[in-house]
């Protein structure tokens, strides 16, 4: 085989490589985002937010399908910034133990991923989307109960259904079972969020591990048992950005500070229920609200 | 009519060659000898305490039919085979001493079906040993076109490639490549049994021609008495694995040993005539 | 939004995404001929090994894709990033065709030409880089050639973990029901495996013996 022969074999897929290596981004930054509406929404609000206050231009690249896919998208450059909750890293990604306090919670988050993960944490929106034990609100008012340790006495006969990632999650269904001895005589079912609130409304389950944030809550007269025994521990919605974007880019982080505090649990909802249940555009329903708070033109 | 080794070395050798005309002059030290030679492989035994000479300059046809251990005792001589016992001797020494490449460079192997690299033009075949060698660019391709024409082949298939030449042509290119770094042995493993009547006819003819302007010391295998009658200086008889006889062509012919005279037999008539176009 | 003019707006993350993919599956098919067609030599020539060692390979095929990134997440420096993660399993899989294809190849270079080599004094090392490979060399090629459309194919299951690559795309329309996204995805990686399938096929037609 010839000389040329051989290099030509041995060039293209050493060209191939080379060409295919993870390009550095440039001027651009890659916002993603979990594949839920409140994910995306949150996405959009970050994307637009620098969109205005920046020249940069941004890409979206939302539905990443959970926790982790999120984290290593971080972790390989592939994502620049992306909406979490400072629970869920906490638990799922550092799998520490648990907290209750809000700022110890951030700051142990905040400090443990920029030493092992070169990651860092934008202030916090404003809003706790803790997990929120459901139940309809003609049972609450029927029954007069309000919080979790009431509803443990009468779980046995209800029929209970929960997302994946809770069942799943050590700071999930395990540990509220065991901290309020709440036992359910079938199995759980195992749905998708997205539908959680309305098996509850059809009576196809009468619990439901729903989040607090979501937005048929008040439309569909649900009713969230309170967390009396502080089992859950924060959520705090907050961005996570590449150490390396932020540096590169200070216009970034200065768009992100302008976020904080600004969304409460109840503008959270509202702008949940108009995607999921006015079917509103994620985009058109963030800009109306960038614009409400006056952030963005 | 069995002749022991003994009476090969010296006179019994050389009467051989003067009737065959090949003579040189050293001819004391045979250059290739075979020392109770056995072989065995599983549980069958291919060769049984073998014992011949090769003298120089001759061409010592190994004959026998299928399963008589001829290729195999052609391929004790460059190592390709080990033997399970006993020693062969090339030009004196142990051929399981010193370098087994260095060995086989040095002799030359040309074999049925010609075993062409089928993707290299025939230059370059005709050239392998020659550059395994280092040998210079230009000595190589002086040295192809010199072989070319030796072997009777037009300088301007240099740059064919093999599946583009007939058989005929294919085994002239065969023996070529062995030539071409002027080994003092020839090995040859059926060479010509491939080929069509004609064609191995000429072959043979220019292949005798050849040999009296070389004087190699060849080694020839086949299974075709024709053939051996008209090529060899002697003929080896082998018969499972046996020597069973070593006879010039003309002493064959006129043999009572069994299977010499089977062989004949078999062969039927019109032997003398290649007895007599070979070897004279 | 016709789906062309989609993927014009969106041109850069297509963009983006299949040079992710075309990296996990240049790497992985480049590991797996360094493994590989070394691997099959030996077992070409020392054909006691050649049963375990394909009949290994043919295991690791057998595992569904899925199945092994999960088998794989646990892995204390691997699991870590999934898209090392996917090269070693996009690796494991392309094993079993380079293996097997460079196994037949050197087999089945006619035994006279290299009993002919032999006999003139090539040495093992010569016999296998002048002759064994040169002649083996389009049936090898084409054993990479199917690790690598298989690879490209497989590499769409890599999103599911994090690996990124036109798979995301995929997974993104499938959760949205929007058709333009799962094709903004199903259709580069086609169009990659075709061009591989291409590429490689003619190299092995020019590298053909006569």
């Amino acid at each position: 085989m010839s000389f040329a022969k051989i290099t030509f074999c041995g060039v293209m897929p050493l060209l191939l490589v080379c060409t295919s290596c993870s390009p550095s981004h440039g001027n651009r930054i890659v916002v993603g985002s979990k594949n839920f509406t409140e994910s995306f929404i949150l996405g959009e609000l970050i994307a637009q937010q620098i969109e205005a206050h920046t020249g940069l231009k941004v890409e979206r690249r939302f539905y990443l399908a959970g926790t982790y896919i999120c984290q290593q998208a971080m972790l390989a450059g592939r994502i620049d910034i992306y909406p979490e909750y400072t629970g869920t890293a906490l638990t799922a990604v550092l799998k520490e133990k648990p907290a209750t306090e809000k700022k110890q919670v951030y700051e142990r988050v905040k400090s443990e991923y920029e030493r092992r993960f070169g990651l860092t944490l934008g202030p916090p929106f404003g809003f706790n989307d803790t997990f929120a034990m459901e139940i309809r609100g003609e049972d609450a008012r029927r029954l007069n109960i309000r919080t979790l340790t009431q509803a443990a006495q009468l779980s046995p006969q209800w029929r209970a259904g929960f997302g994946y990632e809770f069942m799943e999650r050590p700071d999930g269904f395990r540990g509220m079972a065991a901290t309020y001895g709440l036992h359910f005589n079938e199995p759980p079912r195992i749905m998708d969020l997205g539908l959680l609130a309305r098996a509850l409304k059809d009576h196809q389950i009468d619990f439901a591990g729903g989040n607090a944030t979501d937005g048929l809550i008040p439309a569909l007269d649900l009713f969230v048992l309170e967390d009396d025994r502080h089992y859950f521990p924060p959520y705090e919605a907050v961005p996570i950005v590449r150490q390396q974007t932020a540096m590169e880019h200070p216009d970034v982080v200065a768009a992100l500070a302008a976020l904080r505090d600004t969304i409460s649990d109840a503008d959270m909802q509202k702008m949940n229920y108009s995607v999921d249940a006015q079917h509103e555009d994620p985009q058109n329903v963030a800009r109306d609200f960038l614009r409400a708070k006056h952030l963005v033109p | 009519m069995q002749i022991g080794w003994a009476d090969h070395c010296g006179f019994g050798t050389s009467s051989s060659l003067r009737y065959a005309g090949l003579v040189q002059t050293d001819a004391r030290t045979p250059v290739i000898e075979f020392r109770d030679v056995s072989y065995r492989i599983g549980s069958t035994q291919v060769l049984i305490d073998l014992g011949l000479q090769v003298a120089r300059g001759e061409i010592l046809v190994l004959l026998g039919r299928s399963g008589s251990g001829k290729t195999t005792t052609l391929k004790l001589i460059n190592r390709l085979v080990s033997p399970t016992s006993g020693t062969i001797l090339v030009n004196g020494s142990p051929n399981d001493q010193g370098d087994v490449i260095r060995l086989r460079r040095g002799i030359g192997y040309v074999i049925q079906e010609a075993g062409l690299f089928p993707h290299y033009t025939v230059a370059k075949n005709i050239g392998l040993v020659p550059k395994l060698e280092k040998w210079e660019k230009n000595r190589i391709s002086a040295r192809t076109k010199e072989l070319l024409q030796v072997v009777g082949l037009s300088p301007e298939l240099a740059d064919r490639y093999p599946h583009q030449l007939s058989g005929g042509q294919r085994q002239r290119v065969g023996v070529a490549r062995a030539l071409a770094a002027d080994p003092e042995i020839l090995l040859m493993d059926e060479p010509f049994a491939a080929l069509d009547p004609l064609t191995r006819d000429e072959l043979q003819r220019e292949f005798l021609q050849l040999q009296q302007r070389l004087h190699k010391t060849v080694v020839f295998v086949t299974h075709d008495l024709r053939e051996a009658l008209r090529l060899g200086s002697r003929i080896a008889l082998m018969e499972a694995g046996k020597l069973v006889t070593l006879l010039t062509p003309k002493e064959f012919l006129q043999s009572e040993d069994p299977w010499a005279a089977a062989y004949v037999r078999a062969f039927g008539g019109g032997l003398d005539s290649a007895a007599d176009r070979g070897a004279s | 939004m016709s789906f062309l003019r989609f993927l014009i707006q969106n041109h850069t993350q297509v963009l983006q995404l299949t040079l992710e993919h075309l990296w996990l599956v240049g790497i992985s098919t480049i590991l797996a001929m360094l493994i590989g067609i070394p691997l099959g030599i030996v077992i070409a020539h020392r054909t006691t090994w050649n049963k375990p060692v394909l009949a290994t390979a043919n295991i690791i095929q057998t595992i569904p894709a899925l199945a092994l990134f999960g088998f794989l997440l646990p892995v204390p420096w691997l699991g870590a990033r999934s898209d090392r993660l996917a090269i070693l399993a996009l690796t494991l899989y392309a094993l079993l065709p380079i293996i097997r294809n460079t196994y037949a190849g050197i087999h089945g270079v006619d035994a006279a030409v290299i009993e002919a080599g032999r006999g003139m004094g090539m040495t093992e090392s010569q016999l296998l880089y002048q002759v064994e490979l040169p002649l083996a060399a389009s049936v090898i090629l084409s054993g990479v050639r199917i690790a690598a459309v298989i690879s490209v194919g497989l590499a769409t299951i890599a999103a599911a973990i994090g690996a990124g690559g036109l798979g995301e795309f995929i997974f993104r329309g499938l959760a949205m029901v929007d058709d333009r996204v799962i094709l903004a995805g199903a259709i580069p990686a086609a169009i990659l495996a075709l061009l591989a399938d291409f590429t490689v096929g003619w190299a092995e037609r020019r590298l053909r013996p006569r």
